[in-house]
């Protein structure tokens, strides 16, 4: 099949085309000379995801991943629900506070595009426990903090260990089987997204219990910093006793020369940046995953402040957010493999565009709701579509480029922090724009920056309001998966990849599949 | 789909209208009748957890008798200066008083006396940085609002009173921080050179 194991960003995406829990052989056929209690393939990779498994090395690896970065999620919004007291110990106005929230989600934004790299030379295993160690003590600088610029750099730093979403999706990518990598890794996704949620309950109960130990409350809340910072050393620790980079052991141990991807990475990022889809979704993605950022840092204290609630009731509101995430986003991804079925690409196309725009239409009736029970209800809504949303993008993201996909996955992921940051710093980091006003306009922006995605056409199977080319060639998988190749690079077979995946990918076109016409050079040479 | 939509937005209208059915007191229907001074000069500023307010207040006689007829109970209450509201909207005066936040700290509660009242109060050590006044808000019998009086004057602007506070930071604890992050660093690097020098001694064999 040609992929060295664990290859360059390999896998660093949230769907693939069957959404499935197990690979039949002969499917995948089954290496039954190997030890593992999980069936696996050639590569020694699981077949089935088995979820309430620790089976090592494949489930341990898929437990380990999700709850290192569930942690390092709990860590960067840790300060949200906690910014009403915040707020008054170091003195900070509305523009330090929406500084601060921009800060959390900047950082993220180089460090995950540094961890693909990091994780080639050192591996997934190196790559989370170097993250989330070496963050350990920016949370615990928390405790040191005493005004508005301490607090705005430290959370900077935190946000760094996001980067773990990179090693979480690439150690998957190494244990998992291809065909069921889409499911793992949105659920290692949407599960370490949660910590987004789960904080804003973990912190307020941590800060009232140390209040009631006899702490008084501007010294509670740095005591209830430690916390995060003990989880990340813990999960550090256990990453790096328990873990392993691949199947078969460790990188170093097995002196592999290092995942290096066979590709040149110029060629694959000059696909990727030349291709109008990657800017589209990172756009949009921007405004699904971005406003899920933005309302973590926000959503506590907007609750706190505006219906007068206590610390821990805002909290447990705001939990509900982030928490969705369980099976709002594995929904969204779900939604978007059964519209495909029927209506292919298209299908997709749509479910994205219905989710996304629903979301928004709910979080400006989110700003507008002046009643608790009314405000809780949208806050749902418009979670399930953000979060749904979330999920529908990595079912599209897969069929962009099959040659960049590592890339163009890795820079959606950044679209997604930097929308977040720039919704804080247009509607929440001003005083003359209220918080409920804030996110009637996050709202609009979300509709608007989604109409966008009319704009995604495939050639082989249209867009949302155009059919697909009726050329046949020009109408084929294998064209406009193959033109990301020379000839040159044609010649020395360099494509094959890309023309099994055009193969497979004919699952796009819905119900049309079994009376696509064949292409003349759709035969590929087997080596 | 029209239809929910439809049903969402109204709901939410009808509950809007519903709110401002429960008609509030506002501050400006308030009777300035309290006479309240309290001890900090202009521009002082307190320690938090340490210094000391008294505040006195009385019924102002020269309003007619019987105005305080209806006062049951005086809350005396810490409150921010305009220019401690500034740019925190969690602190915004507003004439409504269920939404106004400007007096965010209670002092004491008293039942209400013709004469002259006062009480001396230590700031607590929850009080922020910021500057304030002190004012006294008086409850009739339904525990609504009726008067008030303030050591200020009604622009807010003179004998204000700053309040530093506790900063909130240990030495323990920031030796406590200094400590785990020592250790974090120190074992992922000791991890990392224990199992360099695993690999090596390995591939020597």
């Amino acid at each position: 099949m040609g992929d060295t194991p664990g290859s360059s960003m390999h896998g660093v995406t949230g769907r693939e085309p069957v959404l499935s829990f197990a690979v039949a052989s002969p499917m995948v056929p089954t290496d039954t000379t190997a030890k593992f209690d999980l069936p696996v393939d050639s590569e020694h990779k699981a077949k089935v995801f088995k979820l309430f498994s620790l089976a090592n090395p494949h489930m341990r690896t898929f437990h380990l991943s999700w709850i290192s970065f569930f942690t390092c999620f709990v860590s960067t919004f840790a300060a949200a629900p906690l910014v009403p007291i915040i707020r008054d110990n170091l003195n900070l106005t509305k523009g330090d506070v929406g500084n601060a929230g921009v800060a959390s989600v900047s950082g993220s934004i180089f460090s995950r595009l540094v961890m693909g790299a990091v994780c080639d030379l050192l591996g997934p295993r190196y790559g989370c426990a170097f993250v989330i160690m070496l963050t350990a003590p920016t949370v615990f600088c928390m405790s040191f903090v005493s005004d508005a610029s301490g607090y705005i750099a430290v959370r900077f730093m935190i946000g760094f260990s996001l980067a773990t979403f990179v090693t979480c999706q690439y150690w998957m990518s190494t244990m998992f089987n291809g065909k069921i990598i889409g499911t793992v890794n949105g659920t290692a996704a949407g599960w370490g997204n949660m910590g987004g949620g789960a904080t804003q309950l973990i912190m307020p109960v941590l800060y009232s219990v140390i209040q009631n130990v006899g702490a008084t409350p501007f010294t509670a809340w740095r005591i209830a910093f430690f916390i995060p910072g003990w989880l990340h050393v813990i999960m550090g620790i256990l990453v790096l006793t328990l873990g392993q980079d691949l199947p078969d052991g460790n990188l170093g141990a097995l002196q592999k020369t290092g995942n290096v991807s066979k590709d040149k990475f110029s060629k694959v990022f000059w696909y990727a940046v030349t291709n109008y889809r990657t800017w589209i979704f990172v756009l949009l993605y921007g405004y699904s995953m971005g406003v899920e950022l933005s309302t973590d840092n926000v959503i506590a204290e907007y609750f706190f402040d505006r219906f007068d609630l206590k610390l821990q009731t805002a909290g447990i509101i705001a939990a509900t957010f982030g928490m969705a995430n369980l099976v709002a986003r594995p929904f969204g991804g779900y939604a978007s493999d059964m519209a495909a079925r029927r209506f292919g690409m298209r299908g997709r196309l749509w479910t994205l565009w219905i989710l996304q725009t629903l979301g928004g239409i709910f979080c400006i009736l989110l700003g507008r709701a002046n009643s608790l029970p009314i405000a809780v209800t949208m806050m749902i809504i418009f979670s399930v579509g953000a979060q749904a949303a979330c999920g529908a993008t990595f079912g599209i993201i897969p069929f962009i480029s099959r040659r960049s996909l590592g890339i163009i996955s890795g820079m959606t992921g950044a679209g997604g922090n930097f929308g977040s940051g720039l919704t804080q710093l247009l509607f929440f980091t001003s005083s003359s724009i209220s918080t409920a006003t804030g996110l009637t306009y996050m709202g609009i922006m979300i509709v608007a920056c989604t109409m966008p995605v009319t704009l995604v056409h495939f050639p082989q199977w249209g867009s949302m309001f155009l059919p697909p080319s009726r050329d046949i060639v020009k109408g084929s998988e294998e064209n406009y998966y193959v033109s990301e190749w020379t000839e040159e690079e044609k010649q020395k077979g360099m494509h094959q990849g890309s023309v099994k995946f055009a193969e497979n990918s004919r699952s796009e076109r819905g119900r049309r599949v079994a009376s696509a016409p064949t292409p003349p050079n759709a035969t590929p040479d087997h080596v | 789909m029209a239809a929910s939509t439809l049903l969402f937005v109204a709901s939410i209208l009808l509950s809007s209208f519903a709110l401002s059915c429960n008609a509030s007191g506002t501050f400006s229907a308030l009777q300035k009748s309290i006479l309240l001074t309290s001890s900090p000069k202009s521009g002082q500023v307190l320690k938090a957890g340490e210094a000391n307010i008294t505040v006195t207040w009385s019924f102002n006689k020269t309003y007619p008798a019987g105005t305080d007829s209806a006062y049951k109970t005086v809350k005396v209450k810490l409150c921010y200066a305009p220019i401690s509201q500034k740019d925190r909207g969690w602190r915004k005066t507003k004439d409504e008083l269920k939404k106004d936040r400007t007096c965010q700290h209670k002092i004491v509660k008293r039942d209400y006396k013709p004469e002259s009242d006062s009480v001396t109060w230590t700031v607590e050590r929850d009080i922020p940085t910021a500057t304030y006044f002190v004012r006294a808000y008086v409850f009739n019998a339904e525990e609504k609002e009726v008067a008030y009086g303030q050591s200020t004057n009604d622009g807010k602007k003179t004998n204000l009173f700053e309040v530093e506070a506790i900063t909130g930071r240990h030495v323990s604890l920031d030796i406590a921080s200094a400590c785990f992050s020592v250790f974090s660093i120190v074992s992922l690097a000791g991890f990392f050179y224990l199992e360099k020098r695993k690999a090596n001694a390995s591939q020597q064999k």
